[in-house]
Parts: structure tokens; sequence; C-alpha cells
């Protein structure tokens, strides 16, 4: 996605939601290029436990409690910024998602999980 | 005709979902000890709860984000984190207050120790969460928790009179202990605008599928719903206050307030109140459950949602269910559950401003919102009860310990 965006409303903390419409992670973090040329723009959304450090106290105290690895995502392949980020392909393609792949073995046995 | 059909559902269910073990506690306390005079206290807080489930419901319908990504988007990481650990903590204790009810409810009917109905009450929530779609669960217990109506009609039976309840609209203190009258003051804002309320409202709108089409209805639920529910609360209080405030008695245990439908009702009459508070209060316990499994996976991006399958949210899931195995622990100690509830209350008004404040921002984010953003009367109400709800929040704990805990 190209044009401007609002960093600290418009992304930062919000939803992503991959091309099937699922909910996959927040944005936790970007990481940005020329800023010091004064035309900042989103490289890469970071999202993941060990991005909270760059988050201030709490967020670095958050990031040494959780576990989990990081996951960057190219702005390129942002789909859409609406409330949330849509991003172009499924969430195993970005890595995102592993948490709730971990927690499906154990839910997935008991009757009716799948209902 | 569908329509209004879906409204009048939507209106039944918010009524019976309103009251739970917060309310029932503090109406019935506050009639037996100040007869009428609290009754202003309710209207000022089915007012706030109003208020912000329509803005939270209007935000979730228009931007398809609820709550507590409001609050992360807003507060930003840190803050927002605390936020949700204040407001977990205070979920917690809520559903752990909610639960206890249901057992002493139970109690009343079946006599089998405590602590089995403890268990009893917890498995029957979980499988009625895993069981049922969203929509049946919501009213199914809203419905059944209409038989809370019977306390209304126990109310007028009991030939209340009718000036001294007008006049209990009026705000005023006849008493000679300010610190326990206001005390009630902060529980009875509290028990009506408990935050579960607010995290559920905005979550629910979304397991709905609600459109901007659906507005009407949100409004209709939240006006109608939620005043028709303040309605059932001051028919406890001036039910207490006929029957316990002339002779001095504080109703400690909620077999006392059953009494409430059984003296002027008589048999049925109880039967119907135990079931209301029976099922008005299971309601709130899963609406409880999911609040605590909606914050965390709105926090932390998780997908979320009843209207997924448990395969398709599993850490949303797993969270219900921590939630409720919690709040089974906390109670299962053997603390007293009313004053677990009691606590429940106060500190909820002390985290609400955090999920008030961000709410009142979306709503007026024009780029979020668009022409569904916030208008005059939505800001002039918002902003009028975000101030009351500041200045309780911050009057509680202090209150809490000059009243000690309300006793005086």
């Amino acid at each position: 996605m190209s044009g401007p965006v609002d960093l600290a409303l418009g992304i930062l903390d919000h939803q992503l939601l991959d091309s099937e419409g699922r909910r996959c992670g927040n944005v936790d973090d970007l990481e940005l290029q020329g800023v010091r040329e004064g035309a900042p723009r989103v490289e890469t959304i970071l999202v993941g436990p060990p991005v909270w450090r760059g988050r201030g106290a709490i967020g670095r105290l958050a990031a040494a409690v959780a576990r989990g690895r990081s996951v960057r995502v190219p702005w390129s392949e942002v789909e859409k910024v609406d409330s949330g980020v849509r991003l172009k392909q499924p969430a195993e393609a970005y890595g995102l998602g592993r948490g709730d792949a971990r927690a499906r073995k154990l839910v997935a046995w008991i009757p009716g999980a799948e209902r | 005709m569908k329509k209004v059909f879906e409204i009048a559902l939507g209106i039944l269910a918010a009524i019976g979902g309103f009251v739970d073990i917060g309310d029932i506690v503090f109406n019935t306390a506050a009639g037996a000890l100040f007869q009428y005079q609290l009754l202003w206290a309710v209207v000022i807080g089915v007012g706030a709860i109003v208020t912000y489930s329509e803005m939270c419901g209007r935000v979730a319908v228009v931007s398809q984000r609820a709550a507590f990504d409001a609050v992360r988007e807003r507060l930003g990481f840190g803050v927002g984190l605390l936020a949700l650990v204040a407001g977990q903590l205070v979920n917690l204790l809520t559903l752990a207050a909610e639960i206890g009810g249901i057992a002493l409810a139970l109690q009343l009917v079946a006599g089998l120790p405590f602590r089995v109905l403890l268990v009893i009450a917890v498995l029957a929530l979980g499988l009625a969460i895993w069981a049922m779609p969203f929509e049946w669960i919501e009213r199914v217990f809203g419905y059944i928790g209409l038989a809370l109506l019977v306390f209304a009609v126990g109310a007028i039976k009991l030939h209340p009179d009718w000036g001294g309840v007008a006049s209990g609209f009026v705000p005023h203190a006849d008493t000679g202990d300010l610190a326990v009258y206001l005390f009630f003051v902060v529980g009875l804002l509290g028990a009506a605008t408990v935050p579960y309320e607010v995290y559920f409202y905005s979550s629910g709108a979304i397991e709905e599928r609600w459109t901007p089409k659906d507005l009407g209805i949100n409004k209709a639920n939240a006006i109608i719903g939620y005043s028709l529910g303040g309605l059932l609360s001051f028919a406890l209080m001036i039910t207490a206050a006929e029957l316990f405030y002339p002779r001095e008695i504080s109703p400690e245990t909620l077999g006392s307030v059953a009494l409430g439908a059984n003296v002027p009702l008589g048999e049925l009459g109880l039967l119907l109140g135990l079931i209301g508070i029976l099922f008005a209060v299971s309601g709130a316990a899963i609406d409880t459950a999911f609040a605590g499994a909606y914050n965390l996976a709105q926090f932390f991006g998780w997908e979320w949602g009843k209207y997924r399958t448990a395969v398709e949210a599993p850490r949303f899931t797993l969270a219900w269910m921590v939630m409720l195995v919690l709040g089974f622990l906390i109670v299962v100690t053997g603390v007293d559950p009313i004053q677990v509830t009691e606590y429940s209350v106060i500190f909820s008004v002390v985290a609400l401003p955090a999920t008030y404040v961000p709410i009142l921002l979306v709503a007026n984010d024009r780029a979020y919102m668009g022409n569904y953003a916030n208008g005059r009367i939505a800001n002039v109400f918002g902003i009028f009860y975000l101030a009351v709800i500041l200045v309780v929040a911050v009057a509680a704990i202090p209150l809490m310990i000059i009243s000690n805990m309300g006793q005086g």
C-alpha cells in the first residue's frame, strides 16, 4: 500500500487481519525509513513479544515475562488500512498466528470443537 | 415487523442481563439502610451505562473494533496493558462473585454443601458456553432472568409510600452517617456500570454481526433494555425498603433477598424470584467470563468470538475456560461471596475510566467513525457521565475505608 497514513493513531497497536479476514496479531511496532530526510515511510510491521521492548518500561517488563518470537511483515504486504491493517496473504505465510496454532491442539480434542 | 421483533428480543435480553449479583446486593442493602433515599443513584448509573453501551456498540458496528481494541489503540501499549491488568482483575473478582452467587441461590433450593454447588455451577456454566451459540446464551439467560420481574410485582403489592419513593429520585441525604450513604452511592453506581457490561456489549455487537443498518437496534437495546433493567433495581430497593428498613434488618444473605418475593407473593413468588436470581446471575457470570476473554484477545490481537468455532479461535476459547477456573478458585477458598461482590463493585468503579476515556475518544474520531461519530447529545452525556465516574473513582477507595465497607 502507498499513500499517507497516520502512524500513531492509524496503524500502531491496530489489529492485523490476513487475506481470509482472520485476526492474526496487533501491530506491536513499526520500522521506519527516511526519518532523517524528513520523509518517513513505514518499511516493516513488527509483531510479537520481543518487539514490546521498544514500547516503554511496561513494554520491556511485558517482553521479559512473555514468550514468543518476533515476526516482520514488509509494508509491501499490506493490502489496505481501514480500522485494521489488512494483509495480502494468509497468516501462516508470514509466520503469524502461531500461538493460535499451538492452542488449537489443546481444544481440538473436545467434542464439538469444530462446530 | 421482523425488525420490531428483533428489537423486542434484544431488549428483553438486556433487561434480564442487566441485573447481576452486584445489583442484587447493593440495591437490597441500600433499601434496607436508607429506604428510598438512594433511588437517584440508580438513575445516574443507568444513564452512564446506557450512554457508554450505545457508544461502544456504535463504534463496534461501524469499525468492527471492540472495547479493548480501542483501549490499546488510544492508550498505547504500556498504559493499555495497565488498563488490561486492572480490567482483568476486576473481571475475575466479579466472576468469582457471580459464581458464588449462583451457588448461594442453588443452596436455597438444594441442600448440598456450598463447595459442591460451586463445582456444579462452574461445570454448568462451562457446558452452557460450550454447547450454545452466542444468541442462545444471551437470550436463554436474559429471558429466564426476566422472572426477576416478580420483584416489581412484589414491590407494588407491598404498597410502598409512593410519595417517599418519588422523593428518592431527588438527591438528598437524610442520615447521620454520610460516609456510609456516600459509600452506597459509589456501590450503586458501580453495580450499574460494572466494566464487563461495556466489554461484553461492544464485542456482542460484532458477535451478532450488526451492520450500520442495525444502529437503531443498538440504540433501542441500550436505552430501553438498560432503563427497564434499572426498573428491576428500583424494585429490589423498594422491596427492601418495605421489608427490612422498618425492622432494621440488614439482609446479609441471598435468602433474605428472595424473601422480598416470598412475603408479598407466597411460594410462587419465592420460586420465580429464585429462578430469576439464578439465571440473571448465571448470565452475568457468562458475560464476565467472555469479557475477560474478549479483552485478552483484543489486546494481543488474537482471533476471538463465539461466532468462530473453538478451533478457529482457540486462545479465546482457552481464555474463557481459564477465567471460569480462576473465578472458581477464588470463591472456593471459602471467602464470603457477598463480600467479594462488594469489593468487586468498588474496585470496578476505580477501573472504569480506563475504559470510558478511550471509547469516548474513538467515538469522536471522524477518521474512524465517519458520519457515525458522536453527535452533540452523545458528547454532552458522555462527558457528564465521565466526570461523574471520575469523581466516584477517586472517592471510592477512601470512602470504602472511612465507612468500613458501609458498616459505619
